[in-house]
């Protein structure tokens, strides 16, 4: 056998080896390697650029709408290829974040949340390509609100808006019917509020569905006031606006006009089943209506927002993506072709609205014919145009990379105010220090 | 009626309790996959199954191509369990039955993988296979979690209760240090290979984060992402969802069937080694 | 983490294992044939980013760089109230739902073991069954069931005159439904393990102790449990790693809502980094979990290491 000292040496050299071998496959990637590299910028090229591969992530009916406009795009433009694919929506961001952290395994294209896409510009500003030169032209043309999403804070167009959420109360017209109360008369949320509390005297009825965890109405009352979570880089969820939404909903709360349900299934199963009578919501909720509450055609209807006063905003917005080219991408142009190809077109953003209910952020697009259509689900009312007529006027907010932590952090005061009975002006005063504190910003309250 | 009956009916009657309250979920993810998604919102929602199932069976084979994932699932599922399980076999033997410098250290690296959260090791071990080159294979879904410290921690642990003895015997016997492995010490403690088997398949069946960042072709996803696909913004397929997750359980059930066998193969190999 | 790597020496305590040693073997190489192939792949796949997340709990990102802030990320940890709710509810997990958990699945194992019991293989297939739903499924059918108006459990304790519990919103009923959906998910598994040890354990002890006059719940309990220490040993402290590393459940039942009463460290840390994008303080977070499991581990092994002969 061998010696003792003989063993030891090779067993040294044998975890050195695998060591060794670690470290090689590891490289020099130690932190986000790519982030340090300033973000590429793109500028015109011919049409013998648009060529090769170009993959693209999406998700869900996004993902169905990509796959099926493609060919077209690779029949336009010969010796490209499209390659779609879903990676589903629940985990996309887990995916996308690795990707962009670790400077590698991204698609040349992705699609991604507005708000989300804000955050990912501020911790990676250098991931994604600089599309200001090509884009710029576009800017007009499309929801300003949107528009405000695919930009960083240095005016930087980083992305092309697709789809947008502007919103609107749906209603159901019999229960309002039932109760006497009329939707063109709720003006203001003190209307809503006191409409809310008819119907429920007259029909037993809840007035609105909230998720007691992760509820974004407080947010879509903020927009609608022209603010988001931050005002001029300070964190703002202490402002009067701020306070007046969170009494709105306390009120709500207090006088037993909430439902509450946890979850996106919840809700959905809250209004098929009739435990709400209004959804003050983004217009892709329709969706949702004519998919899975076919039975309850005729009985839905859509009013704008209700204003914090008299012939204030009555719209905000919730949800809606874009599509950005990633700076990881070897095929820049043909990346930049197919996202133009798909977004500033006003053909393929009305198909995508008819086949997929993809709300154009393209306003363009919303003078189609096809907006205006009566719809026999809402009992004969073109709601689409409900929403196209308050597209325009959706107020674009600011965004910070903090928006996550401040909105986690809201989700809670909203749960203390209105599940707890708490004050609403304190809660918040309370969650903006907080969120200062997390943030090392000041508060503008 | 004796105590013993009656401590046996009692037994019974606690056993089938808990098994009511295993089941219902299982129950009613099967009802779920026999309707449609809208049904499924209704209040209360269905407790009896309904008449959807082929529409969702086809629309999973359709939208997912759902045949193709499963087999890719069992594809990986299979090389993993195969590897692992004889990797963790093997060093959880080494750990209990040899002494040797660095085995603290060993044992401790075994347990700090336990113990570190793996969200936080993801990106730098996606980097790793990136810079092999390993995005979108199947080996760099398998080979990073071959070694894996909750087998090798069972298996020491089984292992320790393995009589020294009879691995001395053995040896004096003129076996090799293999030999005693696999025809001594392993038929010992099947019952706990067979948990071994049965875990390591589920834990890779259905394991989702992992290949979820490392796959990205539609023809290589397992079952977990083909579900997570069926999440969307505003349209969750949750008939589909409730189909493929009730269908998923079934090959665990199989493996799960052919190996708790070992169980009771165990007595037998106890009475041998006695 | 240092202190772990002495603990082998301790672990030769555990009663069925401290047969005398073949001493000859004691700088052999042969373990090598047994240890090698994991410890390469550990090497080599778990070397790196365990010293990269090391690493990158000392670092910060800071316009679109990471930089190196020394302890900045660890000190943040005393001022943030969120962590330390998490950590209290760990704590509240730990004391109460795994003990708990345990027992049961004691207790199951040892019926599911018993020689007069049939179907066995159905029984434990049953028992067995919810560790192996997917996540997806799992979050799905736990919100019908435990939906405050008209889920399935408030309709059966409405239809027996309990009336309603607000399963989910409520900060204490949120977690006992996270306790509860933990215990569902995994006694089974537990059992099984246990019952791996049981069967492993020779018949002729089981008649040993019945001739002896012994009745079944005290073989059980003197002969059999002291058996199975080593695999006691074993579910605690996976168990207690999974009550650390706790994220499944609380995860797809209620976010760590609300209001953060079932919220948990590693749920946080992957808010912290996956939606937050701080991955130096979510990599601080979770090597203070490793510290944590790390003691609380120790403490298991000389508690059930050596305790109670």
């Amino acid at each position: 056998m061998h010696t003792n000292r003989m063993k030891r040496t090779r067993r040294s050299v044998l975890l050195a080896g695998a060591i060794a071998a670690a470290v090689a496959v590891s490289g020099c990637a130690a932190g986000g390697s790519s982030s340090k590299k300033a973000a590429p910028s793109l500028t015109a090229g011919s049409a013998a650029d648009i060529k090769g591969d170009v993959t693209v992530w999406s998700w869900d009916t996004a993902a169905t709408a990509l796959k099926r406009l493609a060919p077209e795009f690779e029949k336009q433009h010969p010796g490209t290829k499209i390659n779609v694919v879903d990676i589903g929506y629940d985990n996309a961001y887990d995916k996308i974040t690795v990707g962009l952290k670790s400077g590698k395994g991204l698609p040349d294209v992705t699609t991604v949340e507005g708000p989300r896409f804000q955050s990912f510009l501020g911790s990676f500003p250098n991931g994604f390509y600089d599309l200001s030169t090509l884009a710029g032209k576009y800017k007009d043309q499309f929801n300003q609100a949107a528009w405000k999403t695919a930009t960083d804070e240095k005016g930087r167009t980083l992305g092309l808006p697709w789809d947008s959420g502007p919103v609107g109360v749906f209603y159901r017209r019999d229960l309002f019917q039932k109760a006497g109360v009329d939707p063109n008369s709720i003006n203001t949320w003190d209307d809503y509020v006191k409409a809310g509390e008819q119907v429920k005297a007259k029909t037993g009825t809840k007035f609105i569905s909230l998720d007691p965890a992760e509820d974004n109405t407080f947010s879509m009352m903020l927009q609608q006031q022209g603010q988001g979570l931050f005002k001029d880089g300070k964190v703002a969820v202490n402002t009067p606006q701020a306070v007046k939404a969170m009494t709105v909903l306390k009120q709500l709360s207090d006088k037993g006009l909430v439902d509450w349900a946890r979850g996106w299934d919840a809700n959905v199963s809250s209004t098929k089943t009739g435990k709400s009578a209004t959804t003050p919501q983004a217009v892709w909720w329709g969706g949702t209506l004519t998919g899975e509450m076919k039975e309850m055609s005729g009985k839905w209807g859509v009013f704008p927002l209700p204003a914090f006063e008299q012939g204030g905003v009555r719209t905000s917005n919730n949800g809606g993506s874009l599509l950005t080219v990633t700076s990881q991408t070897k095929n820049p142009k043909t990346a930049w072709a197919f996202t133009e190809f798909m977004l500033a077109n006003t053909a393929n953003q009305v198909s995508m609205l008819k086949n997929e209910g993809l709300f154009p952020a393209f306003l363009p697009a919303l003078k189609d014919p096809f907006i205006a259509r009566p719809d026999p689900y809402y009992g004969g009312q073109a709601v689409n145009k409900v929403f196209a007529d308050l597209s325009s006027s959706v107020p674009p907010i600011e965004y910070t990379k903090d928006g996550a932590k401040a909105r986690e952090l809201v989700w809670t005061a909203f749960a203390g105010v209105a599940l707890r009975g708490k004050d609403p002006k304190a809660t918040l005063d309370s969650t903006a220090k907080q969120i200062a504190a997390a943030t090392g910003r000041q508060t503008a309250g | 009626m004796s105590p013993r009956i009656l401590g046996r009916a009692g037994a019974y009657l606690v056993l089938l309790a808990g098994a009511v309250v295993s089941l219902v979920p299982f129950y009613w993810m099967a009802v779920a996959a026999t309707h449609d998604t809208a049904d499924l919102f209704r209040s209360p929602p269905p407790f009896m199954p309904g008449g959807a199932l082929m529409d969702n069976l086809s629309r999973l084979q359709s939208e997912h191509h759902f045949g193709r994932v499963v087999a890719n699932s069992l594809g990986v599922a299979v090389v993993y369990t195969v590897l692992s399980s004889l990797i963790s076999a093997m060093c959880g033997y080494g750990l209990a039955k040899y002494r040797f410098r660095g085995r603290g250290v060993l044992l401790g690296v075994v347990l700090a993988t336990m113990m570190i959260p793996m969200q936080v090791l993801l990106v730098p071990l996606f980097q790793m296979m990136a810079n092999l080159g390993w995005t979108d294979t199947y080996q760099a879904v398998i080979l990073p979690f071959l070694a894996n410290a909750f087998g090798i921690f069972l298996m020491r642990q089984a292992f320790l209760a393995f009589p020294d003895e009879l691995i001395e015997s053995a040896r004096i016997d003129g076996a090799g240090d293999l030999r005693i492995f696999y025809q001594v010490v392993l038929p010992g403690v099947r019952p706990q290979l067979g948990a071994l088997v049965i875990f390591t398949f589920t834990s890779q069946w259905n394991s989702f984060i992992w290949p979820l960042l490392m796959l990205n072709t539609e023809e290589k996803f397992t079952v977990p992402i083909a579900l997570n696909q069926m999440i969307g913004l505003s349209h969750v397929d949750y008939s589909g969802l409730m189909l493929g997750s009730f269908a998923a359980t079934l090959p665990i059930m199989v493996v799960f069937f052919v190996f708790q066998r070992q169980f009771v193969a165990g007595l037998l190999g106890g009475a041998v080694k006695g | 983490m240092a202190a772990l790597q002495t603990e082998p020496a301790k672990l030769e305590s555990v009663p069925v294992a401290d047969a005398p040693r073949p001493r000859r073997r004691r700088f052999s190489l042969t373990h090598w044939w047994f240890t090698g192939p994991a410890t390469v792949l550990f090497v080599a796949f778990f070397a790196y980013p365990l010293a990269a997340s090391l690493y990158q709990s000392f670092t910060a990102d800071q316009d679109g760089a990471t930089v190196f802030v020394g302890l900045r990320q660890y000190r943040r940890m005393f001022q943030d109230p969120v962590l330390a709710e998490s950590l209290v509810n760990t704590a509240l997990l730990l004391v109460i739902q795994v003990p708990v958990m345990i027992g049961l699945a004691l207790v199951l194992a040892g019926v599911l073991n018993a020689s007069w019991l049939r179907f066995r293989g159905g029984w434990r297939l049953v028992y067995f069954l919810p560790a192996v739903t997917t996540l997806v499924a799992y979050s799905v059918v736990f919100r019908v069931l435990l939906k405050t108006d008209g889920g399935m459990v408030n309709q059966l304790l409405d239809g027996i005159g309990i009336g309603a519990v607000d399963w989910l919103n409520n900060a204490t009923w949120a977690r006992i439904s996270l306790v509860l959906s933990i215990t569902w998910r995994w006694t089974g598994y537990n059992a099984v393990i246990l019952l791996a040890g049981l069967q492993a354990i020779g018949r002729e002890q089981y008649e040993a102790a019945s001739i002896d006059g012994a009745g079944a719940v005290t073989t059980f309990v003197r002969v059999i449990v002291p058996q199975l220490r080593p695999v006691i040993l074993f579910c605690s402290i996976t168990s207690t790693i999974g009550t650390l590393q706790l994220f499944d459940e609380n995860y797809v039942l209620t976010r760590g809502g609300p209001d953060n009463a079932t919220m948990t460290p590693v749920l946080y840390l992957y808010k912290v980094g996956f939606d937050q994008m701080d991955f130096g303080y979510a990599a601080a977070i979770a090597w203070v979990v490793v510290l944590l499991i790390g003691l609380i581990s120790l403490i298991q092994f000389r508690f059930l290491g050596r305790g109670s002969r």
